[in-house]
């Protein structure tokens, strides 16, 4: 039973596996879907478990169960609920006299479909349905009078905003159009990221420790103390916003940014323009320096991650007067302080928006970086080996057939 | 066994459904949403219409996951072992007086159903969540000194809550029940706030939502939730304060608007306004 439907949900990009289904299967057992709302409420719990599903799963239990055409809510008129499973049901009961002929006058809409739920929820099984329970073609009208009503829950006041009502609101659009497939996977990954050390006050008591000096003391009890390991990872991200070349690459940039910054407790970011001369900025417009020399002084066990595309004129890196700022003082080549940063440390890498493919293509100044920096790229691969580099401070071993930079 | 809500707290409807389901399918309920929604509040009402006992475990971001299970007193027993026990009537060759339990631990050997909050899972770092998924799936876990497994004899009710702070593992994830709660309309903060205080007059309720509900939109940084806006009312209350409050003019706004930045951003757009 339902099986499309959790295609459906599939299709929709909501990660379900069998282990839900059985789950739901279970559920259903207990009697715990009496009606729509239940079901809906029921379904949602079991296979959607991250708000910005919400949306994709309410547009598929719409479509499936209540007749809404590719992802649009219809306005529900009287007119809409013929379907043929209904429809047979009505007949049939009629036949068999258990709804008096004047029940299509007595009974409202809703209260009929609710009786149509109760038995097709009995008899599970024999469920003969088309795609949806409730259809929105045909024309002929069951309920009785009111001819203008607007929209209809799938039965009266009796619980809840009922599931058609959740759904109209479509309260969580939002959170469907912010996410990405991507945006998951990566933050397993950063999730990778630490750097465990000792750290804290002496609190932990080093058990092995405590009875080798408690018998080297004659019985005589010592206790030894240690420090516990925490994760302390502290993280600096230089981020090249500025120039035409990067912006292709703009989104990308901030979903990874984003992320990066929600992940890490322990963040400082700063921006540049192609290269780095002499300082970075703390704001977006580069107006407020952040010097290299004052960099260079941070705890060396500190991870940076330099997101930029490495393309630019080879002077700019190279020359000592090649700083973009026609007004910058400077006079040591771009490539020094990057050098100097690389040097400090240990623990660095260089994402590169630009894909590896097109590296040799694009400027000879990727190849230059790539020899200070670890390069790797923006795919969700590249970040997992930029993670790699940064827990280990050492190159990660390279899958076969991939390329070095620049050969 | 059917949590309807109790007479301090408005249950939306769907969320009372919810929290049927998840118990009915002893399933872990993890409740997100803006703070000041009443998600631990929703484990507290639980327990009180339930009658049943509630054990809470707030988290911090230094626990392992293992210390909300048991804790074995090594320092304690090193002592006892050099000292004698004396009157405590501990055996010192016994590991059993020398564990003690914690939230999930004494949920789990209770007798009787109880409650069990995980209050701001998302403080705790990825590896204690990994650490509780066993926990949480089997209703068991192992005290490792020993290799002894203790088994829940009655599942518990639990609630985790997570601000969102930060991401819960896919994992994690998949073992609960996720409901988002969503800020409650205007209609059912009117309920709310007949359950804290119904002799509330309703013009200062309009105005006073109306103000409310305008500050939310103005993209503060922590836009003032039901806490702020029960507390603001109380004050209200208190001061005796005449409908209709205007925006321009707002008494004890503190209690409303917690940050300066989001202070200075409220009067400045006033004297745009003006």
């Amino acid at each position: 039973m339902f099986l499309p439907f959790f295609y459906q949900l599939r299709d929709q990009g909501i990660p379900i596996s069998l282990r839900h289904v059985l789950e739901f299967y279970q559920a259903m057992e207990k009697g715990l879907a009496l009606d729509l709302d239940r079901l809906f409420i029921l379904m949602r719990l079991i296979f959607v478990k991250k708000v910005e599903h919400f949306d994709g799963f309410e547009q598929a239990f719409a479509a499936y169960f209540l007749g809404a055409e590719g992802g649009e809510l219809p306005k529900f008129s009287q007119q809409a609920w013929e379907e043929k499973a209904f429809r047979r049901w009505l007949e049939e009961e009629m036949a068999k006299g258990s709804l008096p002929d004047d029940s299509l006058e007595r009974l409202s809409l809703p209260e009929l479909l609710q009786r149509f739920w109760d038995v097709v929820m009995e008899q599970r099984g024999k469920h003969r349905g088309g795609h949806t329970w409730v259809g929105t073609d045909g024309t002929s009208a069951f309920g009785h009078s009111g001819a203008d009503r607007e929209g209809i829950r799938v039965h009266g006041d009796s619980l809840h905003g009922s599931a058609l009502k959740v759904i109209e609101s479509r309260r969580y659009v939002d959170y469907a159009t912010s996410a990405t497939l991507r945006a998951e996977n990566l933050r397993q990954v950063l999730a990778a990221l630490k750097h465990m050390a000792p750290a804290g006050p002496l609190t932990e008591l080093d058990v092995d420790e405590t009875i080798d000096r408690s018998c080297r003391n004659g019985g005589e009890i010592e206790l030894v103390f240690k420090r516990e390991l925490r994760d302390r990872i502290q993280v600096i991200v230089l981020l090249d916003n500025g120039g035409a070349s990067m912006r292709p690459y703009l989104d990308l940039v901030k979903l990874v940014f984003g992320l990066m910054r929600d992940h890490f407790k322990d963040l400082d970011y700063y921006y540049f323009h192609n290269c780095v001369y002499g300082c970075v900025y703390s704001d977006q417009k580069r107006l407020t320096p952040y010097f290299i020399h004052h960099l260079v002084r941070r705890d060396p066990e500190t991870r940076v991650i330099i997101i930029g595309d490495a393309n630019m004129a080879p002077t700019e890196l190279m020359l000592s007067n090649g700083a973009m700022d026609y007004f910058s003082k400077i006079r040591v080549p771009g490539r020094d302080w990057l050098v100097q940063i690389r040097n400090h440390f240990a623990h660095s890498v260089w994402l590169n928006p630009i894909p590896r493919s097109r590296w040799p293509r694009e400027s000879q100044t990727i190849y230059q970086i790539g020899e200070i920096f670890p390069m790797e790229d923006l795919t969700l691969t590249g970040i997992r080996r930029g993670v790699e580099w940064l827990n280990s401070g050492a190159p990660p071993k390279r899958a076969r057939g991939q390329l070095a930079v620049g050969s | 066994m059917q949590f309807l809500g109790t007479d301090k707290y408005y249950l939306n409807p769907e969320l009372k459904e919810i929290v049927n389901i998840s118990t009915a399918m002893e399933k872990p309920l993890l409740v997100t949403g803006e703070a000041g929604t009443g998600k631990t509040q929703l484990a507290f009402e639980i327990a009180r219409a339930l009658d049943l006992t509630l054990e809470e475990a707030r988290c911090k971001s230094t626990f392992k996951g293992e210390e909300l299970c048991y804790v074995y007193d090594t320092v304690l027993r090193l002592n006892d072992s050099r000292f004698g026990t004396g009157e405590s009537g501990r055996d010192v060759n016994d590991i059993w007086d020398y564990l003690g339990f914690g939230p999930i631990g004494r949920a789990l050997l209770a007798e009787d159903r109880r409650v069990l909050l995980l209050d701001e899972i998302d403080k705790t770092d990825s590896d204690t969540q990994d650490n509780l998924l066993d926990v949480l799936e089997d209703a068991s876990f192992i005290i490792r000194e020993i290799n002894h497994k203790v088994k829940a004899k009655r599942m518990p009710i639990t609630i985790i809550t997570s601000n969102a702070k930060r991401e819960l593992s896919d994992p994690f994830l998949r073992r609960c029940y996720c409901h988002h709660i969503p800020f409650p309309s205007m209609e059912e903060m009117t309920e709310i706030i007949r359950l804290h205080y119904p002799e509330i007059s309703a013009p200062l309720m309009d105005s006073a939502l109306a103000i409310f509900y305008h500050l939310r939109q103005q993209g503060f940084e922590k836009p003032p939730a039901t806490a702020e806006l029960l507390d603001w009312l109380g004050a209200l209350q208190l001061d005796d304060a005449k409908p209709p409050i205007t925006p321009d003019k707002i008494p004890f706004l503190g209690t409303l608007l917690k940050r300066t930045q989001d202070l200075l951003q409220h009067k400045g757009v006033k004297r745009e306004n003006v």
